[in-house]
């Protein structure tokens, strides 16, 4: 049955592209994305987010850090954002150091004996980790 | 690469084709910009969520079990990405969409009057359309905007997304739809009002 619910679903698909169309320079920033990926990097996965799903309903709220957790087969990143723009940090097994992109701009941030590591020095909008572990590099997913 | 389907430019994208890529982002970005805006999240926030969902796929891009779905990964990831905000409760403004909503008269000279009139009054209605649409319950709001999206996902994909039953999508989308008439409606009846 054609009714007019369709027509409207139809009108309401022209105001939305009218109305909120997606910026034209977020296109091609998500285009330029694309000379970022390492293809000879390791990644490293999201095991764990405090802000997901099944985390926030173990957590009690209120303005506490974000908590995360990063996992390839042989090595494991711990992460801790709070504010805006403080972030520490643990690599198991220690490394070096670790670098911080965030979009064009990479940040080296030494990292302790013990594998830990900190830094207050975050823009606004997605980040990721690279780390040197002997002749491998592992990425961090963007969070 | 206009015609290629999904799956066969996820591939390609995997390989390293970079023009495969580009076709990925002018294909899945209405969608992906869609489930932000659902979630009525400000410009700022909304930005955000685009762009750390294109990062993701950057690295996932070879990796997904299903190429051919890879819209439904892009708006599950989207929408996660939506929520995580939502929660860390430091969400931007949301901006007035109805600012936003600036529909100008096509000012070319060869276009008639009575077209004119009629473009205007048209741009009114959606105007309207939209007001009305921006005051629908937020599960309303993000169940139509995944299926008014170019190109909309199936509604295996809208289930897997929301976790709802497939057999309730069609009767909640009906639901949202009558609502959305009904809300039209006032918003054209103080249209009149105010005019």
């Amino acid at each position: 049955m054609p009714d007019d619910l369709d027509q409207l679903e139809q009108d309401l698909r022209v105001a939305a592209a009218l109305a909120d169309p997606v910026p034209v320079r977020l296109v091609e920033g998500a285009i330029t994305a694309y000379a970022w990926r390492t293809v000879d990097a390791d990644l490293a996965e999201l095991v764990f987010d405090s802000l997901s799903e099944s985390a926030v309903a173990a957590v009690r709220g209120g303005d506490q850090p974000r908590v995360l957790t990063f996992r390839t087969a042989d090595l494991t990143v711990e992460l801790e954002l709070s504010g805006s723009s403080r972030l520490v940090g643990r690599v198991e097994p220690p490394v070096h150091q670790v670098d911080i992109q965030q979009g064009a701009r990479t940040v080296p941030v030494p990292v302790d004996g013990l594998g830990r590591f900190a830094t207050s020095d975050l823009t606004r909008g997605a980040l990721r980790l690279h780390i040197r572990t002997g002749q491998r590099t592992v990425v961090t997913d963007w969070i | 690469m206009q015609g290629e389907d999904a799956g066969t430019l996820v591939r390609l994208a995997a390989d390293g084709d970079e023009s495969a890529w580009a076709a990925l982002v002018r294909r899945f970005s209405g969608l992906v910009w869609s489930v932000a805006r659902s979630h009525n999240l400000g410009g700022a926030d909304a930005e955000e969520v685009f762009q750390t969902t294109w990062l993701r796929l950057t690295e996932h891009v070879g990796r997904l079990k299903e190429p051919d779905r890879v819209g439904a990964w892009l708006a599950t990831t989207a929408r996660h990405e939506s929520l995580k905000i939502i929660r860390a409760g430091k969400r931007s403004a949301p901006t007035d969409d109805l600012d936003a909503l600036d529909l100008g008269d096509d000012d070319s000279p060869e276009m008639r009057f009575l077209d004119a009139e009629q473009a205007a009054a048209d741009d009114v209605t959606k105007q309207q359309l939209w007001a009305a649409f921006q005051r629908l319950p937020d599960r309303c709001r993000e169940l139509l905007r995944v299926l008014i999206a170019d190109p909309p996902l199936s509604y295996t994909e809208i289930s897997a997304m929301f976790g709802i039953a497939i057999g309730s999508i069609g009767p909640t989308r009906g639901r949202c739809l009558r609502q959305l008439r009904e809300l039209f409606t006032l918003e054209e009846q103080l249209g009149r009002r105010r005019a």
